[in-house]
């Protein structure tokens, strides 16, 4: 009888914790990150400073999309990153996600523009589409196909942990 | 400067705990009376760095502090200062660090309450710091709240998320937190306990008014939280089995039986076994919640965003409590135990098979949160456990641990009872019972059995209990008034969850602006719809005129409101009260032909549902000042 309740009392816990460990261990359950794979939807929507109209087509290759905005705290943090990319040879693209044309300009000037090109995506339609639930995100897309999400700030690690393994297993870039 | 200064106080009480848990533990004269006041005094400074730390912090929050990252990311100059305040813990980092000061409050508590001779004290002590720089050191590791922005702030911060800024919000975590952390008194004695090893020492009584007002503080914060979904995030109901809400049910469930278990080690020191187990389980189960919200493993209203650095520290730290209780438990089990053996229908035996239905219920619910993670991990599918699962198992163990609760009632310690001499208050309840759930099977043609059988053990217990107040008024029979309100309102919310299950409706509309529609008894007007401008949200407003079966009419005006700073919508309910039932209205999308959509909802009880369960909580706080029990 004491036996067995030793044996319960150790092993009911020892189960639980293992098993924890093995799912917060798991590739797979990144927090934040979803590899679910879709084509990216038809959309059509103005660059940042108006001058042409961007869709679909004009779209193609392997990139960085990063949804950002002005209001957005954390895209303050997640800049400077987001610049090194760029420098090093990475397209990014920006998503200007329901933001004041006025404001963004004026945000780009004074941290400085990581961006290949920004779609001004005032209404928040295509953020939309794609699942986005604030700022920041982003999005590694191949071919015009969503490939990885992270919901957050992207730094060295999540760079690293999260899209690095599909760059390399897809060999973009 | 001043955000270091609060940064460096933080740190500084973690140094002071370390010292605390090291002399009180690790050095082998910790009863020694020099160094028990060296105990008793470090820990006060570790509290009260720790606490100016956070007063230091909370006005950063108030002076609107943007160059705290924190801060930044979720306040904003336009908040009130109530608003600014609970900014502070509607994230991670800052309810983590609430979270911390609220465990080291109980300890502080206990530090100044208890005398210093009590044997079990600086022991007890020494394992509450060491679980403090456990927490602290993940705070300041992975978490921390004093994360800067330099050079240059932001002019303005990100704003509270909208569904945050309510005041039912404001207090449900902090009292919810101070239930969860303040198991850790009993936890930390009883493992003080284990350590001394010697049975003779009582700690269950040590422990008795602690254990319950935590108690109380978790009652209290698992209604609130029901509270407030139900009108703040439009759920519309008032328990959905959501992860989070198992996570607190779990330890709840351990603490009720806990605190009865401890009743009995009190008065016989029998079930001592299962009093410790129990507070080793509440309190892990306390901590395991916090490991489930903050680890990011599970999508829910409660989780926070975050990196699984967390998880995996947090997991580390729970091991490390869990496996050390348990080799300290295993190591003192034979000493422990208890030579009497449980006399047959005695209060003892009563009680125990009470605990042994609770414990199913806790690893049911455990299965229920576990078993979806599990099998995504096995089969990389999802699947999810709802209502059915846990009506299955939760009304057939509920109501067989009424049905015990009933024939407990006036049962002796350490004696079984007389069933002559109470055969006739349970007669007398059980006859009014079946002519109760009678009435209800005819009146509202219910077949279900689940509801009637609930409605029938429900009205067991506040029959029985009304019989021993009556016979206290008529024949001053004493009757234990915390018992008595407790279980009575145990009966309460049976019958009240069941006729909330049993008469409740709900409907979605599509109605058109000037036109009526009916539903049940009442006939529904829309009146007007409109948009109006606030500081930070537009928001959708429409007029409805409700009119009841007896002529009376009020207006209902639900809203949809998109907040600027996040572009978030949210659904604002409108809601009329009434004795007996809630008219819940929420408005949906516009149709394309102009209508709208309007979900309806018929609650019957459901104010009534709180109110039990306040009213056990509120049972607690009459125990606790009581002059029955003294610390």
């Amino acid at each position: 009888m004491n036996l067995l309740l030793k044996l319960i009392v150790f092993i009911v816990p020892t189960i639980f914790l293992l098993l924890f460990f093995m799912i917060l261990t798991n590739e797979d359950t990144y927090p934040g990150a979803d590899y679910d794979q879709f084509q990216i939807p038809e959309f059509e929507l103005k660059v940042l400073d108006n001058t042409m109209t961007v869709n679909n087509d004009l779209l193609n290759g392997d990139y960085v999309l990063n949804v950002w905005a002005s209001w957005c705290i954390t895209c303050i943090i997640e800049h400077p990153y987001l610049t090194s990319l760029s420098k090093n040879g990475i397209p990014v693209i920006g998503l200007n996600y329901k933001d004041e044309q006025e404001d963004a300009i004026i945000w780009l000037k004074k941290y400085g523009n990581p961006y290949q090109t920004i779609l001004h995506d005032y209404k928040g339609n295509l953020a939309l589409d794609l699942g986005v639930t604030g700022a920041p995100e982003t999005f590694l897309i191949s071919d015009g196909k969503v490939v990885a999400h992270y919901q957050g700030e992207v730094n060295d690690q999540i760079w690293n942990d999260v899209f690095l393994p599909i760059i390399k297993d897809k060999k973009m870039f | 400067m001043i955000i270091e200064i609060s940064h460096f106080l933080s740190v500084l009480a973690t140094g002071l705990f370390l010292l605390v848990g090291y002399f009180s533990i690790l050095t082998p004269s910790s009863n020694s009376s020099y160094i028990s006041n060296l105990i008793v005094r470090t820990y006060s400074h570790g509290f009260f760095f720790l606490l100016s730390s956070f007063l230091i912090y909370v006005w950063l929050a108030i002076t609107d502090n943007f160059s705290v990252q924190y801060i930044a990311n979720h306040s904003n100059t336009a908040l009130p200062i109530f608003y600014k305040i609970s900014s502070i813990w509607s994230a991670h980092e800052g309810s983590m660090f609430l979270w911390i000061v609220f465990l080291s409050l109980w300890g502080f508590l206990f530090n100044i309450r208890v005398k210093n001779n009590e044997v079990l004290k600086p022991k007890t002590m020494g394992v509450i710091s060491f679980i403090l720089v456990g927490f602290l050191i993940f705070l300041l590791a992975t978490s921390n709240p004093f994360e800067t922005i330099l050079p240059i702030p932001p002019l303005n911060g990100a704003d509270i998320n909208p569904v945050l800024q309510d005041p039912a919000l404001a207090i449900h975590p902090p009292t919810l937190y101070l239930g969860y952390v303040g198991f850790v008194i009993p936890f930390a004695s009883a493992i003080a306990f284990l350590l001394y090893g010697d049975s003779k020492i009582n700690w269950e009584a040590l422990v008795k008014t602690w254990s319950v007002s935590a108690w109380v503080f978790l009652t209290v914060g698992i209604t609130l939280g029901s509270w407030w979904a139900y009108y703040e995030l439009g759920w519309g109901g008032y328990w959905f089995w959501d992860p989070v809400e198992n996570v607190a049910l779990m330890p709840w469930l351990a603490a009720t039986a806990f605190i009865h278990s401890l009743g009995v080690s009190i008065k016989s020191s029998q079930l001592r076994i299962w009093t410790i187990l129990l507070s080793i389980l509440v309190f892990s189960l306390s901590l395991f919640g916090a490991f489930i919200v903050r680890s990011g493993i599970i999508d829910s209203v409660h989780a926070f965003a975050n990196d699984p650095d967390r998880g995996i520290y947090l997991l580390g730290f729970i091991g490390l409590i869990v496996f050390t209780s348990v080799f300290l438990f295993i190591l003192r089990l034979s000493s422990i135990q208890s030579l009497s053996r449980i006399k047959k229908f005695s209060k003892q035996s009563f009680i125990s098979i009470n605990n042994i239905l609770f414990g199913a219920l806790i690893f049911s619910v455990m299965l229920g949160v576990t078993y979806p993670l599990i099998y995504e991990f096995l089969f990389d599918q999802k699947i999810s456990v709802g209502a059915p699962f846990y009506n299955a198992i939760f009304i057939p163990i509920v109501v067989l641990a009424a049905i015990f609760l009933f024939f407990s009632v006036d049962s002796k310690w350490s004696r079984s009872i007389n069933f002559k001499f109470i055969s006739a208050p349970i007669s007398f309840s059980i006859l009014l019972s079946l002519a109760f759930t009678i009435f209800v099977m005819q009146y509202f043609e219910s077949q279900s059995i689940s509801i009637l059988a609930s409605i029938f053990a429900g009205s067991l217990i506040v029959f029985r209990y009304i019989y021993e107040i009556i016979n206290f008024i008529f024949s001053k029979k004493f009757i234990n008034p915390f018992s008595v309100i407790a279980h009575m309102s145990l009966g309460l919310l049976l019958i009240s969850i069941s006729f909330n299950s049993l008469l409740s409706t709900e409907r979605a509309l599509s109605i058109n602006l000037n036109t009526t529609e009916s539903y049940k008894d009442l006939k529904i007007s829309f009146k007007d719809i409109g948009v109006e401008n606030n500081a930070n949200y537009d928001s959708i407003k429409a007029t409805f005129l409700v009119e009841d079966q007896t002529g009376r009419t009020f207006n209902l005006k639900p809203e949809k409101r998109k907040y600027f700073t996040r572009g978030q919508i949210t659904t604002e309910t409108a809601i009329h009260i009434t004795f007996l039932r809630d008219i819940y209205i929420t408005i949906g999308d516009q149709l394309d032909d102009g209508s709208w959509i309007v979900n309806i909802q018929i609650n019957y009880l459901i104010r009534w549902i709180w109110l039990s369960a306040l009213l056990m909580g509120l049972a607690g706080v009459i125990l606790v000042f009581s002059n029955r029990v003294k610390t």
